[in-house]
């Protein structure tokens, strides 16, 4: 299998810069997802932002502007919500994941030819970015990553110790909404690229995979980034030779989910022979 | 007021809607000395504490640490909580932990340079964990993780520490290596609460005592202030325990 050649196709290479940016992005936010077991926010995030991807759609505007608005609101909602324990964390964010996607869905479907659309949404047609989307991935991941560098000490330190973090004097509420608008900054520049359904999966699984073989927050960064990238190239080229040399046409975006899982289970599978290794070698 | 008082409380009383948890804590703890927060469980110890760092507003009386509001003094006041809260397969050293105690002085965006790394070994070698610098912290003991938490707290450089059961769960060495580094603070100038159940251990770490029990039955010297009548007045029909040897149960 020829992982260079694809690339000297023009849209194949605006899409290879497209996966590298947000895998080694989603790897580096997905850390914190991963330590602060907050999967499933991130999840209800990608779902809520679904409407406002919608609605710009139908009004003709910017993709990532309607994204990003939704984005904004629902890292706000989420953050509020999580801050309070009446309904119970998990209920709140099933209600406003559920209500807010079916809302997009329901805008979508009024519309004639809905379902091609639909399938763009929520999954992503990376093979089709042009320029300006580029530049719009390029421009929302550069945000995001300053963002990401300065707040991180602050954000790792909440992560391990809350309690700590607020008696030293820093706001955690503060701290989580800055979390949560850095996942809903890497769910917009993902929409799309693999869409709002898979998304979840370039923050979670190379920052999952990472932390079974690192033990050192630098480390599963380095290795999260280095994965997510890896798995939005090999799955590019995956899917352009299975569509160009086998005529079997697999949608590259899922079929990056796809990869990004069996490097998660070749790390799986390798974690418990470190664990054995460093044992052996008499480690304190 | 006196610059020599760190931490003064003046009828000090905290309410959750109307319902007061902590009530009438007056006392003051002046640099270099030690104070037992002791009382049942419920009896508003971690509230007080929280109270004393601004966690949690008071719906009476005052306090003034360092002569200052609580969320003012802030930068002078360390928290130790109890290790056992934490994820113990947390990717992070021994070091990383105690060097997270010199974040409020780095400031944001920066990161910690080679003069924070000194100060946080040298609190790790305080505590007597210099050659576990490099250990992942969930890898070390109980008693070794609640020496990392003190050696954090000594990092910020405080003028206050609060410590939350430091003793619980903690082994005999951890235990005297605890203890030698809370006395060298305290002979450093820094003045020290801590709650605890463990008299014993109250009676060689601290001269005073402030005994809780949703409010304040008595605040002073622990040779005067800890008494049985006043422990009884406490404790009601509970168990008391001392260090390992036995259990007085008072009666009611």
């Amino acid at each position: 299998m020829n992982l260079f050649e694809p690339f000297t196709i023009p849209y194949m290479q605006r899409a290879l810069v497209e996966v590298l940016v947000l895998g080694a992005l989603a790897g580096a936010v997905g850390v914190l997802v991963v330590l602060r077991r907050l999967a499933f926010v991130g999840d209800a995030l990608t779902h809520t932002v679904f409407p406002g991807v919608v609605m710009a759609h139908l009004l003709g505007r910017s993709l990532l502007l309607g994204a990003l608005a939704f984005g904004v609101l629902t890292a706000v909602l989420l953050t509020a919500v999580g801050r309070h324990r009446r309904v119970g964390d998990d209920a709140a964010l099933a209600i406003l994941l559920t209500s807010f996607f079916s809302l997009g869905v329901v805008l979508i479907s009024r519309t004639r030819g809905f379902t091609a659309d639909l399938t763009v949404f929520l999954f992503g047609r990376v093979l089709a970015v042009d320029r300006t989307d580029l530049v719009q991935t390029l421009t929302v991941a550069a945000v995001a990553a300053i963002v990401l560098a300065a707040l991180h000490k602050e954000l790792v330190l909440r992560a391990f110790d809350p309690e700590a973090t607020a008696a030293m004097g820093y706001r955690t509420g503060t701290l989580d909404l800055a979390l949560n608008l850095l996942i809903a900054l890497v769910v917009v520049a993902a929409v799309e690229a693999v869409g709002t359904v898979l998304v979840i999966a370039l923050i979670v699984v190379p920052a999952a995979a990472a932390r079974l073989l690192a033990d050192r927050v630098g480390a599963m960064t380095a290795l999260a980034c280095l994965l997510g990238a890896a798995g939005g190239w090999l799955g590019l080229a995956v899917s352009y030779e299975a569509s160009v040399d086998h005529g079997v046409r697999l949608a590259a975006g899922a079929t990056i989910v796809v990869v990004l899982v069996g490097l998660f289970l070749l790390a799986a599978a390798v974690a418990p022979l470190r664990r054995r290794r460093a044992a052996a070698g008499g480690h304190p | 007021m006196d610059p020599d008082l760190v931490l003064v409380l003046r009828r000090a009383t905290v309410a959750y809607d109307r319902d007061p948890v902590v009530e009438g804590v007056d006392g003051e703890v002046a640099a270099g000395q030690s104070v037992a927060l002791i009382g049942p469980n419920g009896a508003g110890k971690s509230t007080l504490i929280r109270a004393v760092l601004g966690l949690v507003p008071l719906t009476g009386g005052t306090i003034q640490a360092l002569g200052r509001s609580p969320q003012a003094a802030r930068r002078q006041v360390a928290y130790v909580p109890q290790a056992d809260i934490l994820d113990a397969e947390f990717p992070v050293s021994a070091l990383q932990v105690v060097l997270m105690g010199r974040y409020p002085r780095v400031g944001w965006v920066r990161r910690p340079g080679a003069a924070d790394r000194q100060v946080a070994a040298r609190a790790l070698a305080e505590v007597g964990l210099a050659e576990r610098a490099s250990a992942r912290f969930g890898t070390l003991s109980g008693g070794q993780r609640q020496r990392v938490l003190l050696a954090r707290a000594i990092a910020q450089e405080p003028r206050l520490l609060l410590l939350d059961e430091p003793f619980n769960g903690v082994d005999a060495l951890s235990q005297d290596l605890l203890l030698a580094a809370l006395a060298r603070l305290r002979a450093g100038g820094a003045a020290v609460v801590m709650a605890t159940h463990d008299l014993g251990l109250a009676h060689l770490a601290c001269d005073e005592v402030c005994l809780l029990n949703r409010h304040q039955i008595g605040f002073g010297p622990i040779g005067t202030t800890l008494t049985p009548e006043l422990l009884r007045a406490t404790y009601g029909g509970q168990a008391l325990q001392l260090r390992g040897d036995g259990v007085i149960v008072a009666r009611p």
